[in-house]
């Protein structure tokens, strides 16, 4: 039987109902407003969970809306990480991919949250491994003229109230920041992201990074000493 | 408490990670410590500064090119599946597995000749006049390969294959007539039979099951007149079902294809004062690529009466 094909099409809302997946709908229940975050996320979970066994069976509508859920979060990250749209896309990619040829292998034992993190965070983590062997630094260019430029200092800032100097001011700041965050390994680096930029919880960051609490706290605290430390330096 | 447990614990403490207690007692110690206090300040000073470093939600155009590619990239995958899948729906693995097996290709032989026999016999059986709706068997169910509606009589004749190619007839109420169209409207190779499928299933919009399986089509089939039917089908659906007029919205923003999208604009113009098709609107009277839906999307919103 051939597969169905699949599209994906830009989610224009939040909590846009499942196509194709039977039973994937609730009926609506009136909860109290204090039990509206527990109980929006065992729905969630429930929801998840009966999505992966449609994927698991070759629903490949009920992958899609897997997808459709985290991708958001997943592209943010990989490209806050890489600073590249082009190298956040591949990650972005590799990550469902893999997901979709592994899916029959989840065994529910951790959260699908914390499992497509888990797969991200590898990849992230293999980019800066590479990246740190070819020394390179993504964020300076060369353009055609041989002329380097910071990326980052191209970035104008568009929010309501900025004025140009500030403006100025915020992107050396931030490329600055870019240059600092190099000095991390690629693990203090990834925990520095996932709790400062992404603001996970770090019992989340040691799950996902299969390790405890405590080492998730001791990296960040390391990080953390070493970011100030390399910060004095270029002040 | 001492001061090296604040400096251990300062950035625990402003990520909000640590314990009630310890939180308090921390922010006591450093209330009456001033290098502490100092510590906390400069901890406090170093994430604002990293924070210079924006995070960005990645724009709706790129979160939509990389889907496209990813969903280029799962039309040329297939999920890992149980050895007993493999011999029920992949004969071509199975037949690049006889090249280089000889007994196995002794076994497909006699398994495919006895198979053959039985399949024979049974259609001698059978009588071929007016087919009724069966049980079907939806393992033995190899897809759709036609689908008729008589004007006449108003019945729907589905053609589908199994071991042996099959018929069903009746009206599209029938529940097995209903649930082969749904099937072949989501899973059917050849875009004719998913058309005709849509379109027969047009005139059963006020089933549910039928709307949801038109939204699939609308938002995920591959052809555009697939899309456009289903569409037209869902369009009577725009005030009274949330989820049809979010898929008819995607289709707006989204559609590769002129025609669905202008579809689309006329069929959510009777909800056009909901929050959420004006802002759609505005987004095209202001910066769509096309003329006409630029066009169209001010005179909507033109249209409209306005809020004080």
């Amino acid at each position: 039987m051939a597969a169905e094909a699949i599209a994906i099409a830009l989610t224009v809302s939040p909590g846009i109902a499942v196509a194709g997946v039977p039973g994937a709908e609730q009926a609506p229940t009136v909860i109290p407003s204090h039990e509206r975050g527990a109980a929006e996320q065992t729905q969630r979970r429930m929801n998840d969970a009966e999505l992966i066994r449609e994927a698991q069976r070759g629903n490949q509508a009920a992958f899609e809306e897997l997808v459709r859920q985290y991708d958001g979060p997943v592209l943010r990250l990989a490209y806050h990480m890489t600073r590249s749209e082009q190298d956040a896309q591949d990650i972005y990619q590799e990550a469902f991919l893999k997901a979709y040829r592994n899916i029959g292998s989840f065994r529910f034992e951790c959260s699908f949250y914390t499992w497509i993190y888990r797969i991200v965070t590898n990849l992230c983590l293999d980019h800066l491994r590479k990246r740190q062997v070819r020394k390179e630094d993504s964020g300076v260019v060369t353009d055609s003229d041989g002329e380097t430029f910071d990326m980052l200092d191209q970035v104008a800032d568009v929010r309501p109230g900025a004025s140009p100097e500030k403006d100025l001011m915020r992107r050396e700041l931030g490329s600055r920041i870019a240059k600092v965050l190099e000095k991390l390994t690629p693990r203090e680096r990834m925990v520095f992201e996932m709790k400062h930029y992404q603001g996970l919880k770090l019992r989340t960051i040691g799950e996902i990074l299969n390790t405890t609490e405590e080492t998730a706290k001791n990296t960040l605290f390391r990080g953390t000493q070493k970011l100030r430390a390399a910060l004095r330096g270029v002040r | 408490m001492n001061c090296e447990w604040v400096r251990q614990n300062v950035t625990l403490y402003l990520y909000g990670e640590l314990a009630d207690d310890a939180q308090h007692e921390l922010e006591q110690h450093v209330a009456r410590c001033q290098t502490c206090a100092a510590e906390l300040a400069e901890q406090r000073e170093f994430q604002e500064q990293m924070s210079a470093l924006p995070v960005e939600e990645p724009t709706a155009s790129f979160l939509a090119a990389s889907r496209m590619r990813l969903q280029e990239a799962l039309e040329h995958e297939h999920p890992q599946r149980a050895w007993y899948q493999r011999l029920a729906f992949d004969p071509t693995a199975w037949l690049r597995q006889v090249r280089f097996s000889p007994a196995l290709a002794m076994v497909i032989f006699m398994v495919g000749f006895g198979g053959g026999l039985g399949a024979m016999y049974q259609s001698m059986r059978h009588n071929p006049g007016t087919p009724q709706p069966e049980n079907i068997n939806w393992q033995a169910i190899g897809g759709v390969t036609a689908i008729e509606k008589d004007p006449a009589t108003n019945e729907v004749k589905v053609q589908y294959d199994r071991v042996a190619p099959g018929t069903v007839q009746g009206r599209v109420s029938d529940p097995k007539v209903q649930d082969l169209l749904l099937y072949a409207a989501k899973s059917n190779e050849n875009s004719g039979v998913r058309l005709s499928s849509v379109d027969a299933l047009a005139e059963k919009t006020d089933d549910p099951r039928v709307r949801e399986t038109l939204t699939y089509a609308l938002r995920y089939d591959s052809n555009p007149g697939v899309r456009l039917h289903s569409l037209e089908g869902l369009a009577a659906y725009v005030k009274d079902d949330i989820r049809v007029r979010n898929a008819v919205l995607e289709s707006l923003l989204n559609d590769s294809n002129l025609g669905v999208r202008s579809g689309a604009l006329h069929a959510l113009e009777p909800v056009k004062a909901d929050s959420s098709v004006r802002m759609a609107l505005e987004q095209l009277a202001k910066d769509d690529p096309s003329d006409y839906m630029r066009g169209e999307s001010k005179r909507l919103l033109a249209a409209m009466p306005t809020v004080y």
